[in-house]
């Protein structure tokens, strides 16, 4: 900790990103830009969610990072190394333990509490990018709230593949306004950004852009009529714990076909297997 | 040298009266988390207790959303019956912040209900940028939870009430905040101060009744 202040930043970044995450919750799913900071890793690690965790964490939260659904996996681990270091911070495993829960691409399996706070990594934040390349039109687009072209792109899954195709970074519509990238988590995870009792907060460090979706919003994922949305489901069970109602990884054993499906949130598949009292 | 120094700047100002936050670091992060729970979840009451004093006319609890969140980035515009010259001093003394006459270029409005006029010209964002806002600071006697306005919207899992009192300029005030619905995503955030006690009502929100309406439900049970 020796050299750096409280959680990295310096005091004057946090106010600025402080400042922003304040805005982002008054307007849910809008993105407010704010002075990305360059932080010591990677774009494309986790920066934004680095940032907006080291400006909201407080000397006495719990800590707990995933890494899709895992907490021992690399990025999870150096970024939850990251905060030990710079800021002397408790950490855990247990989503219910935690204060203040980084994720990329998941939402844990248990149910979240209010008062708890999960930040998003998010890589892409504008949900229209793939549609509009410039800033400006996607700007424009969600000012007017012109998000025809949105439905156009899930249609054209439909035609083409008769259902819609899209599985992750499912664009949803928040408060009946904002439509808003939930990052790359599976669109299984898309039910629970809906009236949730969590805060949730949205940082992406390389197209410095932050949002929020406050407790208790009404989160929506765009469909059709005659084709709802909906989430994947698996034939199989948890090799590890049974669970038939979480997320599963498929797992490759061998070179001979072998496969096994296991739960991609790690906390979850231990807590149900007993390994954590 | 450090003698003249400190006759040079021997003002005025009461840093008893004025408190400092003791812990910047962490009592700023403290007071953040407050305000972010309150407009996260409009009308809920925050405690905030960073120091002990109380700012003339402020209550601690704005006055450390002031500490914590103005700096030299800031624009900052007072309300006329809060204004004085003692305040101008420890704002521009603890945080830096720079005050400005025209409410449309303020980042953060300080005033009451009292001297709240629909028509000033507070920043509302644009459509591309609704961020682009006032947050206006109020200085209210009473934040209760209950016979007020009724609150729904994100961060609300019914509704809840929150009263601000119901003079005229309350209702003034509350008037202009119900007001944001239709100018949505652009608007203005206000954050309520009574004491330590910390609320807010941000432009999502929906606003209804106020504390004179017949309380229906009330008189039901």
């Amino acid at each position: 900790m020796n050299g750096y202040n409280f959680a990295y930043l310096d005091e004057q970044t946090k106010r600025m990103i402080r400042r922003g995450l304040l805005k982002a919750v008054a307007i849910p799913g809008y993105q407010v830009p704010f002075g990305g900071r360059e932080m010591p890793m990677p774009y494309g690690w986790g920066t934004g969610g680095v940032q907006l965790t080291a400006s909201i964490l407080g000397a006495d939260d719990i800590l707990k990072v995933i890494d899709q659904g895992a907490d021992d996996t690399t990025n999870a681990v150096s970024i939850r190394h990251f905060f030990q270091r710079v800021a002397g911070v408790e950490t855990t495993t247990a989503t219910i333990a935690a204060d203040v829960i980084q994720t990329r691409h998941r939402i844990p399996e248990t149910p979240l509490r209010s008062g708890q706070i999960l930040v998003f990594q998010v890589p892409i934040p504008e949900p229209l990018r793939f549609i509009e390349p410039s800033e400006q039109e996607t700007r424009l687009m969600h000012a007017l709230e012109e998000y025809g072209v949105m439905h156009v792109k899930l249609y054209e899954d439909i035609a083409r593949y008769g259902h819609i195709a899209t599985t992750y970074a499912y664009p949803v519509k928040v408060d009946d306004r904002y439509v808003m990238d939930p990052s790359p988590i599976p669109k299984f995870d898309n039910p629970k950004l809906n009236d949730s009792p969590a805060l949730m907060l949205f940082g992406a460090g390389r197209e410095k852009r932050l949002y929020a979706i406050p407790p208790y919003t009404r989160v929506e994922s765009l469909d059709f009529e005659d084709h709802p949305f909906e989430i994947q489901s698996w034939e199989e069970n948890c090799a590890l714990c049974g669970s038939d109602h979480s997320y599963l990884d498929e797992v490759i054993t061998d070179d001979k076909g072998g496969r096994m499906f296991v739960c991609s949130d790690t906390d979850y598949c231990q807590t149900r297997r007993g390994e954590v009292a | 040298m450090e003698n003249r120094m400190t006759t040079e700047k021997d003002t005025s100002l009461d840093l008893a009266a004025w408190p400092a936050l003791a812990d910047p670091i962490h009592d700023s992060q403290r007071c953040f988390r407050q305000v972010l729970g309150a407009l996260s979840e409009p009308g809920k009451r925050q405690t905030l207790t960073p120091f002990q004093g109380s700012p003339p006319h402020l209550g601690v609890a704005l006055w450390g959303t002031l500490l914590a969140l103005c700096d030299l980035e800031t624009r900052v515009w007072i309300g006329a019956d809060l204004d004085s010259a003692s305040l101008r001093q420890a704002l521009t003394f603890h945080t830096g912040a720079r005050l400005v006459d025209d409410p449309a270029l303020a980042d953060f409005a300080l005033l009451t209900p009292e001297s709240f006029d629909p028509a000033t010209p507070f920043a509302m964002g644009s459509d591309i940028y609704p961020d682009r806002s006032t947050t206006l600071l109020v200085v209210v006697e009473t934040l209760v939870n209950q016979l007020g306005w009724r609150l729904s919207g994100p961060g609300i899992a019914e509704s809840r009430d929150l009263n601000i009192g119901d003079s005229a300029g309350c209702q003034a005030l509350m008037k202009r905040l119900g007001a944001n619905r239709a100018s949505f995503p652009c608007g203005i955030d206000a954050i309520f101060g009574a004491g330590d006690q910390l609320a807010a009502i941000p432009r999502s929100t929906r606003i209804a009744g106020g504390p004179s309406r017949p309380t229906a439900a009330t008189e039901v049970n």
